[in-house]
């Protein structure tokens, strides 16, 4: 077994995970897609233009991330999802930071 | 003031609108990472999954890679990152990580039904040498044998080639790019002489219309997958077909859909040539000038065993690789008979879609790539088909310019780079050389410093083959290295499993994870893998790219190339070559295979003073020299001059990769086009020098119906393959919690009707089986593929549910290539 192997599911969630993706949709089916982001719920829409559409995901760990980006890449009138940016920190330096 | 959530959101919408290529309010793109990721080390390093070669930034600390993203200084993927590739990481760290080698024993000595029990890495090899020692004595050089693969680094695959060709004196060496694109690479070289596409990727930015032949790109190829969406969606005149014998993810994208009856891809292909010739588009000053016609061989039988009924009715079956020159009329004679009527009765594709397809390739005004993989590679009739796409952009002039694409795509993250270019195949050497060349060994025997009539003539045993030779007991000392053969290979349980457990044969597995296959060895010996090595791959676009080693191997794990050049040691060339060669060459007495094979002047002469000091370098310390510097300088020697020239070794640690042709320190991404190709003479304006007459071959084969088809006791068709979260046999991405918890297990997708006549529904537990085996599982018919009536499909990458123990062993007569995405099965309720 790895020395540094652990599961990582299993971990408490004192992470705060946020990442960026990138997403290709038709752009005539862009309500039907945005009810759909908006319906996975930790889940923001801040740019779109030409059928691409930038997109952030928020949770405690990247299982969360991971799940949301599979599930928007499969969505009717969505062609593709792809990470940019992804960033994780402890959630104490969050709460932090926001004071 | 932003707080700090706000501060990082900022810079992940920031990141994804400059990769996207979309315009915000006013806001600097900051640097990619933030808050303590910023004290990390980052390194570049190619992705190790499929052959697309994203590269990704990789952070390191303590001797653990703790992040990974796109790097946005790539020009293949610009800073974006599949699913498969934002998990990178985590490939190295499962629980069941294979740290000391483990042999099978019984009363403290080598069993073949003994258990596993950890030994020492002295140990193993001793039981190794001593075993292949037996072999080599008992039956010669034919009888000792390798496979391989296309995700071993340049250099691990150079240095197998070495240790089994001059070394064991045999050509029984084969890579898993066998199962992948041999029928690509066979075509390649039949057509122009030279293997590997003569476009790049940048023909995206640059194409009216894009075709995909088989190949599901939204799932597979997804970061390419995003540069054709860009394109499609900036530019309303571009147009997407896409053909399969399913409806999958690409289809979203497609305009025109369309499903076809597996195998008459070859029918539509010919449609289309005699569309373009009987509407007057042929391009003839490009015909005449550039392009022969041959007529090929036809009924050249199904590569099953030769006593099969399919092989001794099959009239060519012992010589499918013939042809003869043939005329332009002649051609254009062959393939009249593929009228739209009959090609669209035969294939089950509308008229009016055929006819839209023949068009893009015929106006001479669109500019069209033709994408495939599996599809068309994985295919009894492989390279008839490859060499049939070939013929509608020669026709038509549509190839080696900008836009212009014929594109082969590959599934492994070095099929090109080791497989194809350092040669790990069966018949082949490096850049382009064939062992049945003569001149072309001797030319190798110069390379290497080894003496002269050496190196073996004869064609070694292919992928499929070697799984025959080891169940019939001819092949018995074998070595398994970085692939999962056991899932991979075709008929498993009867042609590939009885082999590894034939109390004659002694099996060696390298890998870092207890794969089935392994499992199934009486040796395993644990493997370093991706950035716990330096590396070196190839992509699909003759990119060539490097990585540093990044982080140590876990416990007694070592790299296959260490592996490799360790095992060598243990054999003397008194007892590996023949009599007549030592006394000829007296001075090669008594060496090792390491002296002769990688201590020859060429390999070690670069100091371990040249090693990067920030990086780790473990081969390199233990060998006492620059063992991957040597190593690649050696065999970019065969290329260079030979167009497939390779940069200095030195410049692939500062660049994100470089195509090959590099001349003069410039890559070439269009070749055989003068003024994009310097190899390609002034005033000639196109010219495949890959052949001595500059020209490139058409080829007319007829359609033929596949091995096996659907009847009345196994009544569907089977079609296998993978799927988004997965990559090929699951051993690495089944061992990330998150990919494995998306996508558990491998499930039979069915047309609803088809599920319903046999009073099974979405969820029933069933049996696939065929006539060889039987896999069971669940049905879904609602998922993401959605198979016509009469065609299943499962994927292949569930360790507990082996699909190959149904698929058939038939393979391309010529490439040798198996088809996995034909053969008839039933599906009955549990």
């Amino acid at each position: 077994m790895h020395p540094d192997a652990q599961d990582r599911l299993a971990e408490a969630p004192a992470e705060w995970h946020i990442a960026s993706i990138l997403v290709h949709l038709r752009p005539e089916r862009s309500p039907d897609v945005r009810a759909a982001i908006a319906a996975l719920g930790d889940v923001e829409v801040h740019a779109e233009e030409r059928g691409r559409m930038v997109v952030t995901v928020e949770g405690p760990h990247e299982g969360r991330i991971a799940d949301h980006m599979t599930a928007i890449h499969l969505m009717p009138g969505v062609m593709s999802a792809v990470m940019v940016f992804h960033h994780a920190e402890p959630m104490a330096a969050r709460t932090a930071g926001e004071r | 003031m932003l707080d700090r959530r706000d501060f990082i959101k900022a810079q992940a919408v920031a990141a994804a609108a400059t990769a996207g290529g979309i315009s915000l309010p006013a806001m600097a793109q900051r640097s990619m990472v933030a808050g303590e990721d910023a004290q990390l080390t980052w390194s570049k390093a190619p992705c190790r999954f499929c052959g697309t070669g994203c590269s990704v930034m990789v952070a390191t600390k303590d001797n653990r890679v703790v992040a990974t993203h796109g790097d946005m200084q790539a020009e293949v993927n610009r800073g974006l990152n599949c699913v498969k590739g934002y998990f990178l990481s985590k490939i190295m760290y499962g629980q069941d990580r294979l740290t000391q080698p483990l042999l099978r024993m019984r009363d403290g000595k080598y069993h073949k039904d003994g258990e596993f029990r950890p030994v020492s890495w002295d140990e193993a090899f001793d039981e190794m040498a001593r075993q292949w020692k037996r072999v080599l004595k008992e039956k010669g050089p034919d009888a000792v044998g390798m496979f391989g693969s296309g995700q071993w680094t340049i250099w691990e695959g150079y240095a197998a080639s070495k240790l089994m060709r001059a070394g064991f004196r045999t050509n029984n060496l084969d890579p898993n790019a066998r199962h992948c694109m041999a029928s690509a690479a066979v075509a390649f070289i039949r057509t122009f002489g030279m293997d590997e596409p003569m476009g790049c990727y940048d023909d995206f930015e640059h194409a009216d219309a894009f075709v995909l032949w088989g190949s599901n790109m939204a799932e597979m190829h997804p970061i390419l997958w995003t540069r054709i969406t860009d394109r499609r969606l900036a530019h309303n005149h571009v147009k997407v077909a896409v053909l399969s014998t399913f409806e999958h993810r690409s289809f979203e994208l497609a305009d025109i859909p369309m499903i076809f009856e597996p195998g008459t891809d070859l029918a539509i292909l010919n449609y289309i040539a005699n569309h373009i010739i009987q509407t007057g588009r042929v391009n003839k000053d490009f015909v005449e000038k550039h392009c022969s016609f041959r007529l090929g061989q036809k009924d050249i039988g199904y590569g099953l065993r030769p006593e099969s009924v399919l092989e001794v009715r099959a009239a060519n079956a012992k010589d499918p690789t013939d042809s003869k020159p043939m005329s332009f009329d002649e051609f254009a004679a062959f393939v009249s008979d593929y009228t739209l009527d009959k090609v669209a009765e035969l294939s089950k594709v509308p008229k009016e879609r055929l006819l839209a397809l023949a068009e893009m390739y015929a106006d001479p005004k669109t500019k069209v790539m033709s994408l495939w993989t599996m599809g068309f590679n994985q295919h009894v009739r492989g390279v008839w088909v490859n060499h049939m796409v070939y013929n509608l952009h020669l026709l038509t002039g549509k190839i080696s310019e900008p836009g212009n694409s014929p594109f082969s795509l590959t599934g492994q993250p070095s099929a090109c780079g080791t497989a194809r270019e350092v040669g790990t195949f069966a018949h082949r050497l490096p850049a382009d050389m064939q062992v049945t060349n003569p001149t072309h060994r001797s030319h190798v025997e110069e390379g290497w410093k080894i003496p002269k009539g050496l190196l073996p003539g004869k064609i070694g045993y292919h992928a499929v083959l070697q799984d025959r030779m080891l169940k019939d007991g001819k092949l018995n000392a074998y070595w398994i290295m970085v692939n999962n053969n056991l899932q991979a290979a075709p008929n498993s349980d009867n042609e590939t499993y009885p082999g590894y457990r034939n109390p004659e044969n002694f099996i060696v597995v390298s890998d870092a994870y207890p794969t089935v296959t392994a499992a199934a060895a009486d040796l395993i010996l644990p493997a370093a893998m991706w950035v716990e090595k330096e590396g070196a791959y190839g992509n699909a676009e003759r990119r060539t790219h490097f990585w540093h080693q990044l982080v140590n191997a876990p416990g007694e794990a070592r790299s296959d190339l260490w592996q490799l050049m360790e095992f060598s040691k243990r054999f003397t060339t008194d007892e590996v070559w023949p009599k007549e060669i030592l006394d000829a060459n007296p001075d090669f007495r008594g060496k090792s295979l390491f002296d002769v094979l990688f201590r020859n002047g060429t390999v070690d002469r670069f100091p371990v003073s040249e090693l990067d000091p920030a990086y780790e370098n473990r081969e390199s310390k233990e060998f006492g020299f620059y063992v991957q510097k040597g190593l690649f300088e050696e065999y970019a020697a065969f290329g260079r001059g030979h167009g497939h020239d390779l940069a200095p070794f030195d410049t692939y640690h500062e660049v994100r990769g470089l195509r090959w042709p590099v001349v003069e320190g410039k890559e070439t991404k269009w070749r055989y086009r003068e003024g994009l190709d310097p190899y390609v003479p002034k005033g000639e304006g196109v010219r495949f020098y890959g052949n001595p007459d500059g020209k490139a071959n058409l080829f007319a084969f007829p359609y033929e119906p596949p091995a096996e088809s659907p009847d009345k006791d196994f009544d569907l068709w089977l079609v296998t393959g993978r799927v988004l979260e997965h990559w090929h046999s699951g051993s690495m991405t089944m061992r990330v919690p998150e990919l494995y918890k998306a996508m558990p297990m491998a499930l039979v997708y069915m047309h609803p009707d088809d599920a319903q006549a046999r009073g099974l529904r979405r969820g029933s537990e069933v049996k696939v089986m065929s006539r060889r085996g039987e896999m069971r599982t669940r049905v879904e018919t609602r998922g993401r593929n959605r198979p016509p009536r009469g065609v299943v499909f499962v994927p292949w990458f569930d360790s507990a549910r082996l699909i190959n123990k149904c698929t058939l062993d038939a393979t391309d007569p010529i490439s040798k290539q198996t088809d996995f995405k034909k053969c008839a099965v039933k599906i009955v309720a549990v």
